[in-house]
This record gives C-alpha cells, structure tokens and sequence, in this order.
C-alpha cells in the first residue's frame, strides 16, 4: 500500500503560523527513502573530505542512504565519486580503504579500471584468453562517475545530476564567505572525528540553526557569548544559520594563539560564524580555523556526524589543537540529549511539528520551509505562489 | 601439483600481485600452445595493471601481438 504525501501546506507559512515538518518526515521509512531523492540526492549533499583520501591512488568506500559509493584521488590528482560498482555484474569493486597503485581490479571477474573510472581490462570476456568482444565496449562502460565539486575541503555530491553547478546553487553562502576561499589544512588525525547519534539527520541541522537554545544546553557561552550577541543568518532557499559577535580565540598558557587566515576584514576579528549549508553540512569559519561537519544519514533514526577542523597552516601547535578538538567535542556533546530528545518526541502522535519562534527560530523555520519545497518540487505539487 | 602452480597457489594466498606477474608469466613462457599462453599472459597483464607493475606495458603489447587485446 503506498503511504499517503504528508501535508506540507502548515510548514509553508510564514514563521509566525508554520508548524513544522510532520513526524513522519523523521520516524517513517517511506518519507526517509522520499527524502533521500527529493532532498539528498537531487541536491548538493556532503559525502565526504578531500582529506579523506589525502595522496594519489587513495581509495575510500563510503555508502551513503544505502548507495555504494567510491571516492579515489585519481592519478591526475583529481578527487572522484563513482558508484563503487563493476559495470559487469554489479560487484563492489573496493571493501576497504586503501591505496590503489595501478587499476581498480574487480574481485569477481577482473575487469579493471584506472582510477579516472576507464574501463581498460575485461579478462577472458571473448572465452578464455580472448579478453575482447564487439558487443563489450569499453568506452561505455566505465565506471559511473557521481558529479561532485569541493568547497572547503568538503566533498559535496549531487546523485541525480539534475542540480545547478554548485558554484551557482551555493553563490549566496560562496559570496558570503569568500575570505575563507584559501587553502584549509586539516588539522590531521586529531582534529577529525565520528559522532553517532539516535536521531533524523534532520533534527541535527534544525538545531545547529539557531542560538535559542544556547544559554540552557550550552550553559559555558553565557559567560561570554551570550544570546544577544549571536545574530540570525538567513537566506531563504539556500542557507540559515548563526552569528557570534564576540568570538574569542582559545589561547595556551603562555598566551600563544593559532595564526589567522590570510587577508580577513577586521569583522573576523571577534566574529564568527556558523551555517547549514542546505541539505546536511554544517560550517563554521573563525578567524583562525573553520570546520564541517558532514551529516551522514544512517536510518530514519540515526545519523553519524564527521566532524573536520581545520587552521590557516600546515603546522600549529598540537597542544592548542588538542584543546580546540576536546572544547568542540565538548559542545556537539551537549546536543547530543536535545536531538535525541526530539527525536523521541517525534513517536509522541499528537506532536504537529511544533511552533517557531517568530523571534529566535528564523534560520530553523527557513529549513523546514526548504525541505518542504524540495518535497513539493519532488512531488510536483509546488504552490502556484512560491518559487 | 608442480612446483609453479604450488607457488601460484602461495603467491594467492600471500595476496602477492607482484609474485602473480612474474609467475603467471612463467607460465605463459611454458606453455605449449597459444591459447594457453594466451590465458596466463591474460592473468600476468590483469596483475600487472593492478599493481602498476614495470611489464605492464609489455604484456598487453604480447596479448595486442596475438590479437588478443586492444591498446590503451
């Protein structure tokens, strides 16, 4: 039986009216497999980092929403996405990082494929010894490659292929943030880590949106960043997110700092900012270092967060690096309880999506909005009136 | 069991694709007739290309020879 669309038209309100998302848009298996088309895979989505695969020949399977996928740092020192499948009988072709010193070879059949996705052997597929054929034409069948583009050393994808260049979708944010358009040296195996957690991706992004709830979850700002010195960052249909007025850079004991960013305007001197880059990137940029984190959906229910810090030099210090990672380990810890939380709630049958605060829940209240459209679009049912 | 497909069986289990290049073409050069030839060549070339080995080039250029392949 197929489930019935749920009702979008309470979400596309006005902040003061909207509800947002129904619960099945976080509990219901139909709408998460909806979901990873109408908004993960028709999109701009967050897979991975370049960092991921740092040197030439390095190979990392990563399956995201149940598609197995490749990324390899080709021989041209190009990063790739294919769809890590042999075009013959569909075998994964790669089950573990690692490097790959000459071709991709297939482990059922050996056809093999260099690491810019040419299929340049098919062993034995004329009979034994014979490893061509005219109905096999290599040309057409090489690996599909997933179009994907790198912007803060984050790997983004678009499956359908269907979405505007990123330079073109992200322009807004791109244009906003182009001081940060300098190289990220990732700050290695300590400043990278996984974050498991029981709740819609979704809920992650809606709560990274906004500084509402920052006094009472992240009682450690109030001392010196406190709510009104965080600001709203919104741009309907593309990004939402937070401001800090009064960013202060972690210091060791003998007073000594990260170094900056090359070339910043003096509002970074105390400012910093943190946004959703729509569907599931988090991003945050300060004076001297940024950070993503990438929002892998793992079920209806779960969701791992990949978390990458990264500074303006190849060397700092690895004490300070040590206490910027526990100091933001730290915070996405103490959201841990608030997403799970609402993820329960979302099981409670009276729940409508709740209310936004007109006041405090704009950047949260743009994203339901946002996905409610890439549903609509999806669903073709977009209003008359909007977009 | 000959000594070489013993050491092709040791060469699998080792997971060592350099040993493979060598040994299936040690193979190839035994072999009695073109087919069979044709066949280990095959599996020396599919090793070679996998680990970016120094004959790569070669092998395919003697399974190009015997109509057995297509250049890159």
């Amino acid at each position: 039986m197929d489930t019935a669309p749920t009702d979008l038209s309470h979400v596309r309100q006005p902040i003061e009216a909207a509800n947002g998302l129904p619960n099945a848009h976080y509990i219901d298996p139909a709408l998460y497999t909806e979901e990873r088309q109408a908004v993960l895979f028709d999109n701009w989505s967050g897979l991975a980092t370049a960092s991921d695969v740092p040197e030439i020949g390095d190979a990392v399977p990563i399956t995201f929403l149940g598609m197995p996928l490749l990324v390899v740092r080709d021989r041209q020192n190009t990063v790739r996405v294919f769809q890590n499948i042999c075009r013959h009988r569909g075998m994964i072709l790669v089950e573990e990082p690692r490097k790959i010193e000459g071709a991709i070879r297939c482990p059922y059949h050996s056809w093999c494929y260099s690491t810019e996705g040419r299929l340049v052997s098919t062993p034995h597929v004329g009979g034994p010894g014979r490893n061509t054929h005219d109905g096999i034409d290599r040309a057409l069948l090489g690996l599909i490659e997933v179009r994907s583009h790198i912007w803060m050393d984050v790997i983004w994808i678009n499956v359908s292929g269907t979405a505007l260049p990123f330079e073109q979708a992200n322009a807004d944010l791109l244009a906003r943030w182009a001081e940060y358009d300098k190289p990220l040296y990732h700050g290695g195996a300590d400043s990278r880590w996984r974050l498991d957690v029981n709740c819609n991706w979704k809920l992650a992004v809606e709560n990274y949106c906004e500084s509402y709830h920052l006094p009472w979850v992240h009682p450690g700002l109030n001392s010196y960043s406190r709510l009104e010195d965080h600001y709203h960052i919104e741009e309907a249909g593309k990004f939402s997110g937070q401001g800090t007025l009064v960013y202060r850079q972690l210091k060791d004991e003998a007073g000594s700092v990260f170094p900056d960013f090359d070339g910043l305007s003096d509002k970074w001197d105390t400012a910093a900012e943190y946004v959703t880059a729509y569907p599931n990137v988090l991003l945050g940029v300060h004076r001297d270092h940024t950070f993503a984190i990438i929002l892998v959906p793992e079920g209806p229910e779960k969701t791992s967060e990949h978390v990458h810090l990264y500074y303006a030099a190849a060397d700092t210090d690895a004490g300070l690096r040590a206490r910027n990672t526990a100091q933001w380990k730290e915070v996405f810890e103490e959201d841990v309880f608030v997403v799970e939380g609402m993820q329960r709630g979302r099981h409670a049958t009276g729940f409508d999506g709740g209310r936004f605060s007109p006041a405090m829940d704009g950047p949260t209240h743009m994203f339901h909005d946002w996905v409610a459209a890439q549903m609509q679009r999806h669903r073709g049912t977009t209003p008359l009136a909007a977009e | 069991m000959s000594t070489l497909d013993a050491r092709l069986l040791a060469a699998h289990r080792e997971h060592d694709t350099a040993g493979l290049v060598t040994l299936y073409a040690e193979a190839a050069r035994h072999s009695v007739d073109e087919d069979t030839r044709a066949f280990f060549l095959t599996h020396a070339h599919v090793f070679a290309l996998e680990c970016a080995h120094p004959q790569t080039a070669s092998l395919r250029a003697a399974l190009i020879t015997m109509g057995r392949e297509h250049p890159l």
